[in-house]
């Protein structure tokens, strides 16, 4: 056998040898070259040395492309991406606009769309890799240039901000437009590096091209209009300064408009990471005219019903319910919820937190939960209990088999003492995954929390009575808040 | 010397010492395959181009019947594309029993398997697709989707990295790992996925809640009698 393998294991190591001499694999280092590149045209433009900037951008040309794909089925995906964007849906967004990149990776005009979303997501990692990655399939692309500029600067790169401003004013198909842009972002934007290098980037003394030039002659940029002088030492500030996210719209619209839109997306791209963001949904809770109770209900209780995960020995374990009871992020959910976990986590409308069990109750069966969600709108728990409320009309709201933010309605349909513990009997349908939630009355109040069901039979299910939580003694009532109305034409 | 020429030769002798005992061709892709998994799995780049270079080495099967092998690929990828998956395993089976060298062949047959839950044959095909052709990223991400359903996350940390090295574009195989990342249902492809661009020091957010399955799987109520079951 020795004999057989001893040829092969001599061709193995002449083998070895060639690869340890020989170059790396095509891909390696792909990303570099692409970065080395871009970041030669920053260098090149923040020196205004006009001949670099377009020696490295026919470079760049020159690169071999990457494969194209599929645009028929990527551009539906980018539109879709585009109105999450617009909506300020930035999850929704990075999710499209990923689709639609792996659908296509040549297409420059996603590339760019999912860097800007990393950018208002304040993923500046990945938005400088997206970012750079589209300049190389399109260098001449402006809008990618002044994202990566506030890419720079919000990392507090005034140098790399600077040109690249300075390149986005460069290949600006309209560069009043693009000036007026920069002048904002050197008046308004929060972060000092963004002010700095768009000023940079605006200053006379630093000749640019001229507008009327083609890209790649030498001119200045226009100075500063008396309307929005730039600074002579950028002040900071207020922490909700507006931030430019977006090419401003081709038409200006008059100063008050400027200021609420980009006042609204700046506010949106300072949004914070996932666990200390305030509610999306929240913005979603305010009555509308003309809609049903129900609808109200589900829109005013979603941000405050949460999703229950829970892991054991590092893997997903199973899921509940939950219902914020205090502005501090307290979560009431049920104790088999809970029970065999080493580690939980909640998602209350859209924030997200880990968890910690703070306190826990067998009989009642309820836990409840510190979470990080600062801030937070929570339910008002109602201690009524008593026959009067039989036959008034409830609602479930609970992630059932992991459908999340599943809303369902019934009647109290009685009232059951079972261990010493009151609960409601209610008609509303429950499955598993709803335990731990919310069973609500018309007034929005919690009149108890989906705990089980009876298999045998049709929509006989079971909350405990808001009233234990209550009493139950597992958390201060001071910090949450109470109500004892009966829920009737509210 | 440098010390990924002694990494190397170490692996050779390795090789060495256990190649008698591998009896078939087969065997001895399998072991190269799995080397390649364990090596990517910890970012040993040296080790895994070795093994992809032994891989290269190795004999190829020659075609038998070409054309046939051709026409049945082609009805394989028809009946793939309408969803079909009995038909295009048949067609697929033909066309590398026809041409056993045709990695494109035997890879649609290990993407076949795993869609109608064969691990074990899938992971079969895959590898000797892989064994064909080591630098095929999609067939190393199929075996990555093969070892995340077998719950073997340092297989799958493995073969997702190893998709990565080998992606023509790498910039489109960073955003796919960290779509799974932080989108997959799956514990074991979503943290395998994690840890691969942690070994490539790519940007990734980890998750805190973990994405609902997309198919929560629910059953009709059972009849038993129950008095109190809790949700």
């Amino acid at each position: 056998m020795i004999h057989r393998f001893a040829p092969l294991a001599l061709l193995a190591l002449l083998a070895l040898l060639a690869l340890l001499a020989g170059p790396l694999p095509a891909s390696a280092g792909q990303y570099e070259t692409l970065d080395y590149h871009i970041q030669q045209m920053i260098a090149q433009a923040a020196a205004n040395d006009e001949a670099g900037v377009q020696t490295f951008r026919e470079q760049l040309d020159n690169l071999r492309r990457p494969e194209a794909g599929d645009p028929v089925q990527s551009r539906p995906l980018f539109q879709q991406g585009q109105e999450y964007l617009n909506h300020d849906q930035l999850k929704e967004a990075l999710s499209a606009f990923r689709q639609a990149f792996i659908t296509d990776p040549a297409d420059a005009e996603i590339a760019g769309q999912l860097g800007l979303t990393y950018l208002r997501l304040r993923r500046m990692k990945e938005a400088e890799r997206l970012l750079v990655y589209a300049l190389a399939l399109a260098p001449a692309r402006s809008a990618s240039w002044l994202h990566l500029g506030q890419v720079y600067g919000q990392s507090g790169d005034t140098a790399r901000a600077a040109g690249a401003f300075a390149n986005a004013y460069r290949f600006a198909p309209d560069r009043s437009r693009l000036a007026g842009q920069l002048r904002q972002l050197a008046t308004t934007d929060p972060a000092d590096a963004v002010r700095a290098g768009a000023q940079r980037a605006l200053q006379p003394t630093q000749p640019l091209p001229t507008p009327t030039a083609k890209p790649g002659s030498a001119a200045n940029l226009p100075p500063p209009t008396a309307s929005a002088p730039v600074p002579a030492q950028p002040a900071a500030p207020a922490p909700t300064a507006p931030t430019i996210t977006d090419p401003a719209p081709s038409s200006t619209p008059p100063a008050s408009g400027v200021l609420l839109d980009s006042l609204r997306r700046g506010l949106s791209s300072l949004a914070k990471p996932a666990d200390t963001a305030p509610p999306a949904a929240g913005s979603r809770s305010i009555p509308t005219a003309g809609e049903q109770p129900g609808q109200q209900i589900y829109r005013s209780s979603l941000p405050r019903t949460c999703l229950i995960v829970t892991f054991r020995r590092g893997k997903t374990d199973s899921l509940g319910s939950g219902l914020l009871v205090s502005a501090d992020g307290l979560v009431v959910t049920n104790h088999h919820v809970i029970e065999n976990a080493d580690n939980l986590a909640v998602k209350c409308g859209e924030r997200e937190s880990v968890a910690r069990v703070s306190r826990r109750s067998k009989e009642p069966d309820l836990a409840l939960l510190t979470t990080t969600l600062n801030r937070a709108e929570s339910f008002v728990l109602n201690e009524a209990y008593s026959p009067d409320l039989i036959g008034l009309e409830v609602f479930v709201i609970g992630n059932p088999y992991g459908l999340e933010g599943t809303f369902s309605t019934g009647v109290i349909s009685g009232l059951r003492e079972i261990d010493g513990v009151r609960y409601f009997q209610i008609s509303a349908p429950i499955s598993p995954g709803n335990s731990g939630g919310p069973v609500i009355l018309r007034d929005g109040s919690v009149i108890g929390i989906a705990t089980m069901g009876l298999k045998k039979g049709q929509n006989l299910n079971f909350a405990i009575a808001a009233a234990e939580l209550i009493h139950s003694g597992l958390f201060d009532p001071a910090r949450m808040k109470m109500s004892t109305a009966q829920g009737k034409g509210r | 010397m440098n010390s990924g020429f002694w990494k190397a030769v170490v692996l050779v002798a390795a090789w060495c010492a256990v190649a008698p005992a591998l009896a078939q061709d087969s065997d001895r892709s399998r072991y190269y395959i799995q080397q390649m998994i364990d090596l990517a799995a910890t970012h040993d780049e040296t080790g895994v181009t070795a093994m992809q270079r032994m891989l290269e080495q190795e004999p190829k099967p020659p075609p038998r019947d070409p054309a046939a092998a051709r026409e049945a690929l082609q009805r394989g990828q028809a009946a793939l594309r309408a969803d079909d998956l009995n038909a295009a395993l048949t067609a697929f089976q033909q066309a590398s029993d026809n041409d056993p060298g045709n990695a494109d062949a035997v890879n649609h047959l290990g993407l076949i398997e795993r869609k109608l839950g064969r691990l074990p044959d899938a992971e079969r095909a895959l590898q000797r697709a892989l064994a064909l052709e080591p630098t095929r990223a999609s067939a190393w991400f199929q075996l990555a989707q093969v070892y995340g359903l077998s719950e073997d996350n340092r297989r799958a940390r493995g073969a997702l990295a190893n998709t990565y090295r080998f992606a023509q574009n790498p910039m489109r195989a960073e955003e796919i790992l960290r779509n799974i990342a932080e989108s997959e249902a799956s514990d074991t492809l979503r943290t395998a996925a994690l840890e691969a661009l942690r070994l490539y020091q790519l940007p990734v957010e980890a998750v805190i809640v973990p994405p609902m399955p997309a198919n929560p799987g629910i059953v009709p109520l059972k009849t038993t009698p129950a008095p109190r079951q809790k949700p």
